[in-house]
């Protein structure tokens, strides 16, 4: 069985968003409730300043804080390695977006980036938090996988695209978004990123690009020493940039 | 107050079309209800769905990208980039994925409509009310073939914004001929970029942008250019920059600006430059290539003993040296660069004399390099000779045409009209007393050398000055935003009869007589060529994605339909071309000769492929050797005519240090010496003239542009808004970056309203205290301030205007480009 995993190269990453614009399409998301975010932060002093970005997903972490908290067993790890809510059994009490070291989940009660708000211009009639005119095809939608436009009093995350993922032919080691064949099974963001700054595939294949990758360039996790020994790896290159990480002995 | 443009204007008609077009709804409550995790239910639409891809090409910015349209159950879900396309190669840029928010805007026009409130002004209701497709065309038909029956069709005007193809802006020409005003179109390229081109038309004989061979070159100076936040094409500069920072040897880059912006970060080196002295930069890096004998010698030339004599502040006898592809080297020192030291340049940039030397020897002797530039050297009353300087160190390092290097753009084998418009003009078009009449924007007049100057009509025809206009109509572009002085055009609207185009509620729709909107870009069948790129033709085409939502109908065919409704040939003309499609059959055929890349042959192979290309750039510089291509490689030497015809087009055929094209030409030569007051003798070379400043502020007022611009747009979609990111932008807003320094000494605290105040008039903001700024500039970018978009754009948000509100009014006298980043600026607390 596959364990699906991301690695982001910092060095050619250019902070442009294209990928959370991707997300956002792709997964009916509400603005600025971004499943995949960049994080902008500024250092020093002028004429000595560091403008430095981090494009953040969810983790899909090994050992997935989130999924010890909750305390309905929605969010569950699936066989593939990725970490999912199953929006019948969310509660909506929020404790896997404490538990979450990353701040990669979502309610729906947020109140709106941008007024008047998006849901109330395009309502839903039934369970959804809205309904919007682009939104993904309604076969595509799967409440147990967290798939879809949210609905109203759950938590969402990032699926790794998980609709399109779960399609790829059992054994592909890596999803090559510049391959026909396997484009349509890699994530939004790895399809959108210009500068190919993003790699997904099979972490479990010794023999993936992704795993690869991994070895030759030195991937880090972020905030590794919390031991939720994420899913997602970041090769920093000598452009890049990840906060304080530590690699920890603990398996 | 209410506003009722933002209203829907829906007829039942219209609610019923867009109904059934779109299957669903939305901004009615509408739509069908998706039952999900339910297996049964699950079948069952899977059965019924099929998505369909559509080629389009993305109209956020110029690029031309290619992209795929996801459509399924007649909804528009998803846009990726085209892997079919060569310059989005499956990619696309942040402002890609907006498309489907802007088809199915809620404030979208949903058909024509006439404007039943006389007066005019920010918070006058137009009161528009639904008008028919029939009676709208013959209204301005009417209205045109009225002023034309009184001798006074040159009062009609049509401003050109983003121009895609043969099938809108390039109808445009024909139709000011064949109606006989010279206003038709004044095209938006003042208020654009035409400070480069113009400055490579007086180097290099071309008069357009260039064409980058960046995936091979080892070395970027970018001056002012926003290489990976604004400069097209702005998705594939993405995808390059992921190539060349990580191929090896990795390109290394420098990046000089004004604030820290995502190019200057992410470079190996900021250069903080004062605003408007790029020029001086670039001049004093001639200067040490020179000196240091780091020039290159196979293009430019040698000295006749092959030892360097350059020496600073040593004049030099231009006949101990011959040059090769280059022309004036010699005079350029002694006239101008032999006193352009780093230690000079370094008192007028404000940057440390080892950096400009660094930067020099880097650029020199790393190969390939290149060095680029756009509006943020050349937005200033100095401009042109800004980007003189920074392109002559293109021919000082001989990456003209090399690989790695600049090239320029081939044009497209375009099969021929159904129509020769030169058959239509009738005797009224042709006459003596047409000629009379001046362009309103005094282009040729008043502004000898530029090509348009937009900016310019608001305050012309308000002072009557060369006369009134009576009708304008305006296509993708909005100066009463955009333009500087933009509060000039609302004023300039209330007395002109104003015709708008776009599928989308604005400023310009606000003093609108008549709304004729245009489809979204998703919904058109249209071509658009592209931008200088790789240098190889290419064209593109948009296929619509689905049947257009309301009653709208694309411009070009606005156009023609106007046109068929005129008297005499022009009608006859008009109904001869037919429509947009049928011109686009008719230019498809010109591929059945010239095949593209991709096996475009022909109009329907057009449509699956969404573009035609064909590959490789024909011509290659090596060494100083000029080759043409021959069909397996750049083998075919060429002569200097046929490099002087085909690249380097200047009266000499070389590059030319000593431009011919002003220095040969008295009108132009007494034209630049009384706007700038650069001495006749001298106006032909890259030199420094110090910029002029205007406003009356004491602090540097810039205004770029971001990421997430979409063309205009970005203000009524929230998905933009609420990413846009940095340095400014940010969560809802954008704000004005200051220096914490300059605005501890103003009394201003992180997240203050501040007023931004020049003589052209005042905007508020919210200050962000930014160490990435230059203490002696504060930075706006101009994204926000709309106050007629849409529901969105229309809250009450600052900053409170467009940072055009209070930009002077000021041009570069040779290219007539806005001197957009000329206004000083003061800043203060609320």
């Amino acid at each position: 069985m596959a364990k699906w995993g991301m690695v982001i190269d910092l060095e050619k990453c250019t902070g442009c968003q294209a990928c959370t614009a991707a997300c956002a399409m792709e997964n009916s998301r509400l603005p600025g409730e971004n499943w995949q975010d960049v994080i902008f932060f500024t250092e020093g002093e002028y004429p000595s300043v560091q403008v430095k970005w981090f494009p953040r997903p969810c983790m899909h972490c090994e050992k997935p804080s989130c999924m010890y908290a909750c305390p309905t067993g929605a969010t569950y790890k699936t066989s593939d390695g990725v970490v999912l809510v199953d929006w019948d059994k969310c509660i909506g009490c929020k404790y896997c977006m404490i538990a979450c070291p990353y701040g990669a989940r979502f309610y729906t009660d947020e109140k709106p980036l941008a007024a008047p708000d998006m849901r109330k211009v395009f309502r839903s009639k039934d369970d959804h938090s809205w309904s919007p005119p682009w939104r993904m095809p309604d076969n595509r939608e799967d409440w147990r996988r967290g798939v879809g436009v949210q609905p109203r009093g759950v938590v969402s995350k990032c699926t790794f695209c998980y609709h399109r993922v779960s399609k790829a032919p059992k054994g592909t080691p890596d999803l090559d978004p510049s391959d026909p064949a396997q484009r349509e099974f890699a994530p939004a963001c790895v399809v959108a990123c210009p500068p190919n700054a993003r790699y997904f595939g099979d972490l479990a294949n010794p023999n993936s690009e992704v795993s690869k990758m991994i070895a030759n360039k030195n991937g880090v996790r972020l905030l590794d020493q919390l031991g939720n020994k994420p899913q997602v790896y970041y090769l920093t290159g000598s452009g890049g940039a990840v906060p304080t990480s530590r690699s920890t002995a603990k398996s | 107050m209410k506003l009722d443009i933002l209203n829907t204007v829906v007829s039942r008609r219209r609610f019923l079309q867009a109904t059934a077009a779109t299957g669903a709804a939305a901004a009615s409550g509408l739509g069908p209800v998706p039952i999900a995790g339910s297996a049964a239910a699950d079948a069952k639409t899977a059965a019924a769905s099929k998505t369909v891809i559509t080629k389009n090409v993305c109209n956020q910015c110029p690029a031309r990208c290619g992209i795929d349209v996801y459509t399924t159950d007649g909804r528009v879900h998803a846009i990726y980039g085209s892997l079919e396309s060569p310059i989005s190669n499956g990619k696309l840029c942040p402002k890609g994925y907006l498309g489907a928010y802007l088809l199915y805007d809620p404030d979208r026009f949903k058909g024509p409509m006439k404007r039943t409130n006389p007066r005019k002004g920010r918070n006058e209701d137009p009161g528009f009310v639904p008008i028919s497709w029939d009676e709208a065309l013959s209204a301005v038909a009417s209205r045109l073939q009225n002023l034309r029956d009184k001798g006074e069709s040159h009062r009609f005007a049509l401003l050109e914004g983003r121009g895609w193809g043969a099938t809108d802006a390039g109808l445009h020409g024909t139709f000011g001929k064949l109606y006989g005003s010279p206003n038709v179109a004044i095209g938006h390229s003042a208020t654009c970029a035409d400070g480069g081109k113009k400055a490579k038309l007086l180097l290099d004989g071309n008069y357009s942008y260039n064409a980058y061979d960046y995936a091979n070159t080892n070395y970027m100076l970018v001056f002012g250019a926003s290489f990976l936040e604004a400069y097209r094409p702005y998705n594939n500069n993405l995808q390059v920059w992921g190539h060349i920072r990580t191929k090896s040897p990795k390109t290394k880059v420098t990046a000089v600006d004004v604030h820290w912006n995502t190019t200057i970060s992410a470079a190996d080196r900021a250069l903080l430059v004062k605003p408007g002295t790029d020029g001086a930069l670039a001049l004093a890096i001639a200067h040490v290539i020179l000196t240091e004998g780091l020039w290159d010698r196979n293009f430019a030339g040698n000295f006749n003993d092959g030892a360097n004599q350059f020496k600073a502040g040593e004049t030099l006898d231009p006949a101990g040296f011959t040059e090769k592809w280059t022309k004036g080297l010699i005079e350029w020192w002694n006239a101008e660069l032999k006193d352009r030291t780093p230690k000079w340049a370094a008192g007028i940039t404000t940057i440390p004399e080892g950096d400009i030397v660094a930067v020099a020897r880097e650029l020199a002797t790393t190969k390939p390099a290149m060095a680029l530039f756009e509006r943020g050297p050349t937005a200033h009353s100095n401009g042109v000779y800004n980007g003189m300087a920074i392109h002559a160190l293109n021919a000082l390092i001989g990456s003209m045409y090399a690989e790695g290097g600049l090239m320029n753009q081939m044009g497209v084998p375009y099969g021929r009209l159904p129509a020769k418009s030169e058959d239509f003009i009738d005797d009224y078009a042709k006459s003596d007393e047409r000629k009379r009449h001046p362009r309103v924007d005094l282009v040729k007049k008043e502004w000898l050398m530029a090509s348009n100057q937009s900016q310019a009509v608001a305050a012309n025809h308000l002072a009557g000055n060369p006369y009134k206009l009576d009708t304008i109509l305006f296509y993708m572009t909005a100066p009463i935003y955009s333009a500087p002085e933009a509060r000039k055009w609302e004023e300039a609207l209330q007395t002109m009869f104003v015709i708008d185009t776009s599928p989308f509620p604005g400023e310009i729709a606000m003093f609108a007589d008549l709304v004729l909107p245009d489809h979204t870009y998703l919904e058109r069948l249209q071509d658009a060529p592209i931008y200088p790129f790789q240098g190889w033709p290419m064209t593109t085409l948009r296929v619509p994605a689905v049947k257009p939502l309301y009653d709208t109908k694309v411009y070009g065919d606005i156009l023609i339909e106007i046109g068929k409704r005129m008297k005499g040939p022009m009608g006859e003309y008009y109904r001869a071309l037919g429509s947009t499609e049928n011109i686009l059959k008719h230019i498809a055929k010109g591929f059945e000769e010239k095949p593209g890349d991709n096996g475009v042959n022909s109009f329907e192979s057009w449509q699956e492929k969404g573009c035609w290309y064909k590959k490789p750039y024909l011509w290659r510089q090596v060494r100083g050797e000029f080759f043409e291509w021959d069909g397996a490689g750049y083998n075919k030497p060429m002569k200097p005519e046929e490099v002087k015809t085909k690249l380097l087009k200047t009266a000499s055929g070389k590059f030319e240090f000593r431009s011919s094209y002003v220095q040969d030409n008295e009108k132009y030569a007494a034209y630049i010496n009384k706007a700038l007051g650069v001495p006749v003798e001298r106006v032909g070379f890259p030199q420094w003239i110090a910029p002029q400043f205007y406003g009356g502020g004491d602090l540097h007022f810039i205004s770029p542009k971001v990421p997430l611009q979409a063309e205009g747009r970005a203000g009524n979609l929230p998905h933009a808004t609420s990413i846009a990111q940095p340095v400014a932008g940010g969560r809802k807003t954008v704000y004005l970056e200051i220096h914490p320094d300059t605005a501890r000494k103003r009394g201003i605290a992180d997240g203050d309203r501040v007023r931004i105040k020049s003589s052209a008039g005042s905007i508020e903001a919210v200050a962000r205290l930014y160490q990435g700024v230059r203490p002696d500039t504060v930075i706006l970018p101009n994204i926000h301030g709309h106050w007629a978009q849409g529901r969105w754009a229309r809250q009450s948000r600052l900053p409170t205007g467009s940072a055009s509100e209070i930009i002077v009014n000021k041009s570069e006298p040779i290219s007539g480009l806005a001197a957009y980043y000329a206004t000083k600026v003061t800043v203060e607390r609320v």
